[in-house]
């Protein structure tokens, strides 16, 4: 089991989290991607070996998301942070 | 040997046991025979005093097998005690009247019919269970039934009452696994530097191979820690977990570990892996006989148990050890008539002077030689000896034939590395020291002592202290120390130590040498009975990997999980093949490190589940509760089928606490609910009810509910009561990832109890406890009202899943039960009766609604699901709308039809498969049941089920498999089955 540092209530066990899957973001204008973009969001994920941005929710505690970049290889998480609109592209 | 006479002989000079109460004792039974015990025995001490030699029988052949490591590391002694089956004797302390039996032996230990396994051994090759037992397929009843009982381990009670499991957690700077002179050393050095620190072991108390061995505890300083035994006042920031066995890390520093029936969770920053080695056996022809110990095996019984293995004894060594292992028995009283060294060269040091004084008591020495065989019926008797040749095997010369009652072997050390492993260690092969041993750690995790080839009480010590003091430092920065970098990792081939200069990689890997001796059979793996030529026939099968080799042959797959065996397996499979030991590479290491059972795993019985403010009157009043999602919901209250006419015909009352509910507020609210629902939104004004369809951007379907507008910025929502946590994440991931502005979502599920009020008379029910206008007019279908009902504050909803007229109540809920009552109260009259979800699902179910999870599964889009009028794809962007859009121009291939069931049949039962008849008998899976029931209203079989969307026109004919086989036809019913226009709930 994982330690997590919640941007909100600090370190716990993943056991508080739930895993939300790679950073996916939705296309902006869905209805301007063409089938292979919509399709490779809905579907295709990279399932990394290396550093992956990756959401994470607490469930048993604040109830917030947060994105993780973890090292799927080492499982060392590097950093924890809220979403925000400067952040992403 | 007799019993009878070896225990007498056995007894005479047997050194003293220190864990031994010799004054005491106390009597158990083993098959059924009497058994002297002393305080502090084991099972298997007690039986090695009294002579016992067969404890068990082994896995393939049915071979007996006595006493090998006395600690917890090979498979000879597992016995069932009581109920409790594969308990290591040597381990487990005698206890007055304790029933211990053998297992594996039928119809006894002496006499096993089974062993005759053993004369034909063509029966069981290697690969047996893939070779053997496959064809033909029809006669694997009789076979399954025949290994059963041939491959048992142990037997299983099941009426055993159960037993309390717990868990604890703990919490460290440095947790230390293994409490020897390493392990000791390393905790009292973090504990100086005043780290938090746990230490583990597995055994009784600390020390060790010092616990068995005569060593001069003090020569080497006593502030090394062996004397924290004798301590009276702990160490405070130093806690001891003894007879604690740690069974795996996991990430971030995890480990898990078992007292008992107590499963500790231990997190610490830093982690000392002090977990020794494993002793090893040598391979020689029949090297499993009774009588044949390891040499550690034979110095636990001796000094701890005061117990002698045996009177005249051969000991066959690699290393210095052996010397040592001899000279206990000599002191002890045994005949050692020979001591059998596999290296070239005379033992220097200490073991030189054991050798003098082991040849002045007579006892022959034979150097650069082997162990060819042993030979005994039931037990050795005769220890075959010869040269060495040029290979490492024995020279075709001569052998001289040694009689003996035990035979210690020394065979070198393999590294307990499994945590290692499993913390990502780098683990390589030391040439020179024949063992797997940490070459890199990651950062945080330290090994010391044995495990990382540190065989002298001098360095174990030294490099404890260093780990114990690094992984200390590494707590208090987080970071690793320079100078500690790196502690416990062999990464230059240390020049071999007298002490460790050969070992028994030498002798497994030449195995040519012993081709020409048929004389037995020789185990690499003893758990699953696999000899050296099973490994070479699977290799010469192709099975040339050593992962491949594993499971094809299932060595290192015991009991034991490779303990004996594994190192062996890679060397002779590196030989066989003519690798490197490199190349070769080693099998995975995964937790459990040691055999745990699976009470403690499964810990207490502890599955949380909610319950409505109204449970109590429920169990009060006869309600079968049943188990929906976390909840405890009533399933009915006697007569479900009653309960749906009353709410037909009268008015009936349902508890529907559990939905999930939901308050959005804020100025943009509608525009939330407009991305997350197919619906339109924006035109509901306040004081009305909309059915809410939710899809993900798949266009799959999520889930269902109500939402009412209560005034222009506030929203109640309702959910599934089994969706309701999984709709409130994904709700809070849309609104927090861009989507959340000018809204906020408030979970108040569990603030509101609701109740269902439903069937012709729940107005006049109603209008008896409100003074408020109920007239169809004045409170129409799909509005909300707020309104006191017995006084209480009370939101009311005109929805009907039932479809009758009916009003969904929702209140605060400590009110709940009042409410609840007070409606009842006013319904008698009415003939009103409480209902439960039973009823409500055939209710439902007649109105041919659909319950999200039950009749949609994970590729259900509404279109196919019937929903079609839900979804406004001329609203701008919401979840699902870029492939609704397109799902909608192909049209749905399967869709959700009603169905009636033809003849007066009963109703199929839930999933089974709908198929089509093909013109040679065979029938094609063309859809399946989602839901169906017998209609109390409508007085047949009605439901659900997918088909091919061509075939959903009302009155198409289908037909349904049974389960017996038998096929029973149905009909394409469109729409509602009662009241399809829906005017029972608008009037
Ligand atoms: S003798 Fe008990 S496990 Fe080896
Ligand atoms: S000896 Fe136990 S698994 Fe091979
Ligand atoms: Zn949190």
């Amino acid at each position: 089991m994982l330690i997590l540092d919640c941007p909100n209530c600090g370190a716990r066990n993943t056991q508080e989290f739930r895993y939300g899957g790679e950073y996916n973001p939705r296309p902006a204008e869905p209805d301007a991607a063409d089938d292979a973009a919509w399709s490779s969001y809905l579907y295709m994920r990279h399932n990394r070996l290396g550093l992956q941005k990756e959401w994470w929710y607490h469930r048993a505690g604040c109830g917030l998301w947060f994105l993780a970049e973890r090292d799927t290889g080492s499982d060392k998480v590097s950093r924890t942070y809220f979403w925000s609109r400067e952040q992403i592209p | 040997m007799t019993e009878a006479v070896s225990a007498d002989k056995m007894r005479r000079a047997a050194p003293a046991g220190q864990l031994i109460d010799h004054e005491r004792s106390f009597i158990f039974t083993f098959d059924g025979k009497p058994v002297t015990a002393h305080p502090g025995d084991t099972i298997g001490s007690a039986l090695a005093r009294a002579g016992v030699q067969i404890l068990s029988r082994s896995f393939k052949y049915h071979r007996p097998r006595g006493l090998r490591c006395c600690a917890g590391h090979c498979p000879n002694c597992l016995v069932q005690v009581g109920d409790e089956p594969n308990v290591r004797a040597c381990l487990r302390a005698a206890q007055q009247d304790m029933v211990v039996e053998a297992q594996n032996a039928w119809p006894s230990l002496r006499r096993d019919a089974l062993s005759l396994t053993a004369l034909g051994d063509r029966f069981l090759p290697v690969g047996f269970y893939y070779k053997t037992f496959i064809r033909p397929r029809a006669l694997w009843p009789a076979y399954e039934w025949v290994l059963r009982h041939a491959a048992g381990l142990g037997r299983v009670n099941a009426d055993t009452a159960p037993a309390t499991y717990d868990k604890q957690y703990l919490h460290a700077d440095v947790a230390v696994v293994g409490g020897g002179p390493a392990g000791l050393s390393a905790a009292l050095a973090a504990a100086q530097q005043g780290a938090r620190v746990l230490l583990f072991d597995e055994n009784g108390e600390l020390g060790g191979h010092t616990r068995y061995k005569e060593i001069d505890r003090t020569a080497f300083g006593r502030d090394w820690g062996l004397e924290i035994n004798d301590m009276q006042s702990p160490i405070p920031n130093l806690d001891i977990y003894t007879n604690t066995t740690v069974l795996g890390y996991y990430p971030h520093n995890y480990l898990a570990a078992v007292r008992g029936n107590r499963l500790f969770k231990i997190r610490a920053a830093s982690v000392v892996v002090a977990t020794g080695a494993y002793e090893q056996p040598l391979l020689f022809a029949n090297n499993d006989l009774p009588g044949i110990m390891l040499g550690s095996g034979v110095q636990r019984l001796l000094h701890l148990y005061g117990v002698l293995p045996g009177s005249t004894a051969v000991v066959v060594t690699v290393n210095d050890d052996g010397w040592q292992v001899a000279h206990d028995l000599w002191r002890a009283g045994a005949t050692v008539s020979a001591v059998v060294d596999l290296r070239s060269a005379a033992p220097t040091s200490q073991a030189a002077a054991f050798k003098e004084a082991l040849e002045g008591a007579g006892a022959r020495v034979f150097l650069d030689s082997t162990i060819v065989a042993a030979a005994g019926k039931g037990a050795v008797q005769e220890a075959i000896i010869a040269a060495r040749g040029v290979r490492g095997g024995p020279t075709d010369g001569g052998s001289t034939r040694l009689p003996c009652d035990l035979i210690a072997v020394s065979g070198g050390w393999a590294a307990a590395n499994e945590l290692l492993y499993e913390a990502g260690a780098q683990i390589a092969y030391h040439e020179s020291q024949g063992e797997f041993l940490p070459h890199a750690l990651p950062p945080g995790i330290y090994a010391a002592g044995r495990v990382t080839g540190s065989h002298s009480l001098q360095s174990q010590i030294k490099e404890g202290r260093e780990a114990g003091s690094a992984a200390a430092a590494y707590c208090a920065t987080g970071k690793v120390q320079e100078n500690f970098a790196h502690a416990g990792e062999r990464r230059e081939e240390s020049a071999p130590s007298v002490e460790q200069d050969a070992h028994h990689s030498a002798i497994v890997t030449d195995g040519n040498g012993y081709e020409n001796v048929r004389q037995g059979k020789r185990f690499v793996c003893f758990c699953e009975d696999v000899t050296d030529k099973d490994v070479r026939t699977a290799i010469a099968e192709g099975y040339r990997s050593i992962e491949l080799l594993k499971r094809y042959s299932t060595i290192s797959m015991g009991p034991c999980q490779g303990k004996m065996c594994s190192v062996n397996a890679i060397l002779l499979c590196a030989h066989a093949n003519g690798w490197s030991v490199a190349e070769t590479g080693t099998t995975t290491a995964r937790p459990p490190a040691k055999p745990v059972s699976l009470g403690v795993l499964a810990g207490q019985q502890m599955e949380p589940v909610k319950v409505t403010p109204v449970h109590d009157w429920h169990r009060q009043h006869g309600a079968r509760m049943m188990v929906a999602g976390i909840w405890l919901r009533p399933e009915h209250y006697g007569d479900p089928t009653a309960e749906v006419q009353a709410v037909r015909q009268r008015v009936g009352l349902i508890d529907v606490s559990t939905l999930g509910k939901f308050r959005l507020t804020g100025p943009d609210a509608p525009q939330l609910l407009e991305r997350l629902y197919v619906n339109r939104w924006q035109k509901l004004s306040p004081g009305r009810v909309r059915y809410g369809l939710m899809c993900n951007d798949e266009g799959v379907v999520l889930d269902d509910g109500v939402t009412a507008c209560l005034e222009p910025q506030e929203y109640y929502m309702t959910t599934t009561s089994s969706g309701a946590e999984a709709v409130y994440e994904w709700i809070q991931w849309w609104a927090q990832s861009g989507w959340g502005d000018g809204v906020h979502v408030t979970p108040v599920s569990d603030v509101y109890a609701a109740f269902n009020l439903a069937g012709p008379q729940s107005r006049a029910v109603l209008s008896r406890l409100t003074p408020d206008d109920l007239s169809n007019d004045h409170f129409p279908y799909m509005h909300v009202r707020q309104m006191q009902i017995a006084g209480v504050p009370c939101r009311v909803l005109r929805i009907g899943f039932t479809g009758e007229l009916s009003y969904e109540i929702h209140c605060p809920a400590g009110y709940g039960q009042f409410l609840w009552e007070a409606l009842l109260e006013a319904g008698a009259d009415h003939g009103i009766s409480p209902f439960g979800v039973e009823a409500q699902r055939i209710l439902r179910l007649e109105k041919a609604h659909i319950i999200v999870g039950q009749d949609t599964d994970a590729l259900s889009d509404p279109f196919a699901a019937g929903l079609a009028w839900a979804v406004k794809l001329d609203k701008p962007a919401f979840l699902g709308r870029r492939s609704l859009a397109r799902v909608s121009e192909q049209g749905p291939a399967l869709r959700l039809a009603g169905f009636k069931m033809e003849n007066g049949a009963p109703p199929p039962a839930e999933g089974l498969q709908i198929v089509q008849p093909e013109g040679d008998g065979a029938l094609q899976i063309i859809g399946h049941v989602t839901s169906s029931r017998y209609s109390p209203t409508l007085q047949e079989a009605i439901g659900l089920c997918w088909l091919p969307a061509a075939m959903v026109v009302d009155g198409q004919p289908f037909t349904i498999r049974l389960d017996d086989g038998r096929l029973v036809q149905a009909r394409v019913h469109e729409g509602a089955f009662y009241d399809p226009k829906g005017e029972k709930l608008r009037t």
